[in-house]
């Protein structure tokens, strides 16, 4: 058994430790000396103190390259884990600027603790190899949005939607425990590689593929992937703005990265094949099925949105397919290196745009104190910057060039192509993929158009922006912008990082 | 014939099948959350019975881990019952229908 | 001796079990509450013969004890008595009734094929020395993230069950 150093310990686990403490500093700031300032002070005091928090923990980051695995895998930390966790860092770091402004609660304090302890959970969960780690995190992480889901105590959908995304939350626990508790009874071992090496030469045991197909449908809850988004759209429509925001973006880069590390390190060796006619068990064609109805309902159901939230939910469902299309690219281990860079330049830049997106209506919401899609119109002559800024997100999304959102399509389908040794037996999905990228244009331009093109009915007023709202929602489609022009800002620094984490 | 991994094993599916058909079937929140702890209930008997067989105790520890987290998981769900409560007078599913699914 | 303790607790276990989940005499949540705390007790029995003895403890202390008092707690705060009348919807309860059992049966297939018996002799003694040992070495960090869930838990606990501000 291996002796531990708490310092060394502290050292490797600092940012998260960070964040923690902010958490707690936010929680004391609040309670004990604003507790009788104007709500504006504590909105900002309480933000400030988060976003220190978070700016502290990604300088650290920057500045202390680490790279070990330390107590057996419990603690993983390698360039890699460390990109994704300063992208969760910078989501929250949005999310923190979007609630600046909120009225959907007094309680500063719990928020802001909340928020940050959720990061938390994200961050320890990308980083980590050990299935007993992966399960608290992802618990924590999954209390914390539970929570604040339900955060707004005026909206009567907000306690509803809360429920609901914690009744299919837990579900998706308990079939993720059952699976993880299946993969230990096989390896014999908690952690990760281990695992996989215990059970390497057996091929798909039927227990193994029970405890995939139980991994793959817990996570599969997480990352709201049909026929498991259900409570997808109603989580974002009942939970404040912001709140959803994070549940959009934080949550899902770390699902998804967490995903794919249980996938290509524990389940390697059972890959299987998703090519056409070629099929054979495994992760891919489990994966490929999800992805195939997820791109489909969501992009088809997003048709039907009248409320922007909603739209934005069964969009994400379509980006869950997509991501998901990027997961089967790691099955190969071949292009491995490439297919993951591409899976978490996509994530990154689907994480920015969605936090922008939100940010947009949250700023609408404000002022109009609804997300329907009447709302948008007249958007570009009430405040042209911001309607410029939704242009960017929405069409980001849909993946239109130069957008970051073309770039991210266009690396993972390319990795899913290369993927494939039998040269492009995987071409099918890639095809379904763009064509339905093609049809959520559409409801991406039905927003568009009411912004820009429906003729606004008298009487509505330029909206006033904040500078919090114009630094956050301005900077992030900046982001979003340079992101798209020059990729390689992200995706070489990404794929040197891969290299030396060695995956 | 005496008692293997097996059994603990069977009893465990059989527990984790009763607390799933308790969560898709009932429509009380209240026997949904119950559905829900005999799910992590099953879990941890499979650890355990793993744990015995497999001469490691991280199964144990697991499970150590797992009722504690049950623990939070049940107060904060009873929790958001009790929001709701406040606001609907019910504890059922069905009347959770202002957002449509 | 411990293989008739095996079937008496495995049987109090599932029946218990079935008894919370469907139980065709009552409809109060309470007695569902009363048959988990029954199944609880049965799964510490089935720790015990797995030798895991500060593990029982725990799950009586803490499941028997802690969370099912919280969840007696709130069904009397919540007094739910006019519920119990509702009707079973027949469709679910025979759809869902037919998955699970599927899904049952799709699960024992695999494990009557797979190869657990080669996995030997119970060896591993749950002594509570060794869990401490693993605990705070190897599990160290995984048992203070534990300590930041319940934070949340307390935090948000407190503030989802205080009232709102008029």
């Amino acid at each position: 058994m291996s002796t531990v150093d708490y310092l060394e310990l502290l050292k490797l686990a600092a940012p998260e430790t960070i964040v923690v403490a902010a958490a707690v500093a936010v929680l004391f700031v609040d309670l004990v000396i604003m507790r009788d300032e104007p709500m504006r002070h504590r909105l900002l005091i309480g933000g400030a103190v988060t976003g220190l928090g978070c700016l502290v923990a990604l300088l650290w980051l920057a500045k202390v390259p680490v790279h070990a695995a330390v107590l057996g895998g419990v603690l993983v930390v390698d360039p890699l884990t460390q990109w994704v966790k300063g992208i969760v860092l910078v989501l929250t770091l949005c999310t923190a600027a979007l609630s600046l402004h909120a009225k959907f609660t007094e309680h500063v304090g719990e928020y802001f603790t909340l928020v940050l302890l959720a990061t938390c959970g994200m961050m320890f969960l990308v980083s980590s190899d050990d299935l007993l780690t992966i399960f608290v995190s992802l618990e924590l992480t999954s209390l914390c949005l539970y929570i604040l889901t339900a955060f707004s105590k005026r909206d009567r959908s907000s306690a509803e939607a809360g429920l609901k995304y914690f009744l299919f939350g837990g579900m998706a626990a308990a079939f993720t425990l059952y699976g993880l508790s299946l993969v230990y009874g096989l390896a014999g071992t908690t952690n990760l590689r281990a695992a996989a090496a215990a059970l390497a030469g057996q091929g798909l045991t039927p227990l193994l593929a029970v405890a995939l197909i139980m991994v793959v449908i817990g996570f599969g809850f997480k990352v709201a992937a049909v026929p498991f988004h259900l409570w997808a759209p109603d989580a974002y429509q009942g939970a404040p703005t912001p709140a959803a925001a994070l549940i959009a973006s934080g949550s899902k880069v770390a699902s998804f990265f967490v995903l794919a590390k249980v996938l290509m390190l524990g389940f390697a060796g059972v890959e299987g094949s998703g090519a056409w006619r070629q099929f054979s068990a495994g992760w891919a064609p489990l994966l490929a099925t999800l992805a195939v109805v997820s791109m489909l309902l969501g992009n088809l159901a997003a048709l039907a949105q009248r409320r922007v939230k909603r739209l934005l939910a069964y969009s994400a469902i379509a980006h869950a397919g997509y991501l998901l299309l990027g997961l089967l690219a790691l099955a190969n281990s071949d292009g491995r290196p490439e297919a993951l860079a591409a899976l978490v330049y996509y994530l990154a830049t689907y994480g920015l745009t969605t936090v922008g997106a939100f940010g947009v209506l949250g700023v609408l919401e404000r002022v109009n104190g609804s997300d329907r899609l009447e709302d948008f119109i007249g958007l570009s002559r009430r405040a042209p910057g911001l309607a410029l800024c939704l242009v960017v997100f929405l069409l980001s999304l849909a993946g239109i060039p130069p957008l970051a959102g073309f770039f991210g399509k266009f690396y993972v389908f390319t990795a899913v192509v290369g993927a494939e040794p039998a040269r492009l037996g995987l071409l099918w999905l890639v095809a379904l993929a763009i064509a339905l990228s093609a049809v959520s244009l559409y409801y991406y331009l039905q927003v568009l158009k009411r912004a820009y093109v429906v003729a606004p009915v008298a009487g509505a007023d330029r909206i006033v922006l904040t500078w919090e709202d114009r630094l956050a929602v301005g900077g992030l489609a900046l982001a979003v912008v340079l992101l798209g022009v020059f990729p390689s800002l992200l995706l070489s620094p990404l794929g040197a990082a891969i290299q030396v984490a060695g995956y | 014939m005496s008692v293997g991994l097996t059994h603990y094993l069977v009893v465990s599916l059989l527990l984790f099948c009763l607390g799933l058909f308790g969560v898709l079937v009932r429509r009380n929140l209240l026997v949904m959350f119950m559905s829900l702890e005999l799910m992590l209930n099953a879990a941890n008997l499979a650890l355990v019975a793993f744990a015995r067989y497999h001469h490691n105790l991280s199964g144990q520890i697991m499970v150590f881990f797992i009722i504690t987290v049950a623990a939070a998981e049940v107060a904060v769900g009873l929790a958001l019952i009790v929001a709701l409560y406040r606001q609907r007078r019910t504890a059922h599913v069905e009347d959770l229908a202002s957002l449509r699914l | 001796m411990e293989t008739l303790c095996f079937y008496l607790f495995a049987a109090l276990a599932v029946v218990c079990g079935f008894l919370v989940v469907a139980n065709p005499f009552s409809r109060n949540p309470v007695a569902s509450a009363m048959f988990l705390v029954l199944t609880i007790a049965a799964l510490a029995g089935l720790f015990v013969l797995l030798h895991a003895f500060f593990l029982a403890a725990v799950q009586i202390l803490v499941y028997a004890g802690a969370v099912m008092v919280l969840f007696l707690f709130v069904i009397m705060l919540l007094d739910l008595k006019e519920e119990e009348r509702r009707s079973w919807r027949k469709f679910g309860l025979v759809g869902g009734g037919v998955a699970v059992a599927l899904i049952a049966l799709l699960m024992y297939a695999a494990l009557r094929q797979s190869p657990l018996g080669a996995a030997g002799e119970p060896r591993v003694e749950g002594s509570t020395a060794a869990l401490g040992e693993l605990l705070f070495r190897q599990y160290l960090l995984p048992f203070e993230l534990v300590g930041v869930l319940l934070l949340v838990g307390m935090v948000g606990v407190i503030w989802l069950s205080k009232r709102a501000v008029p």
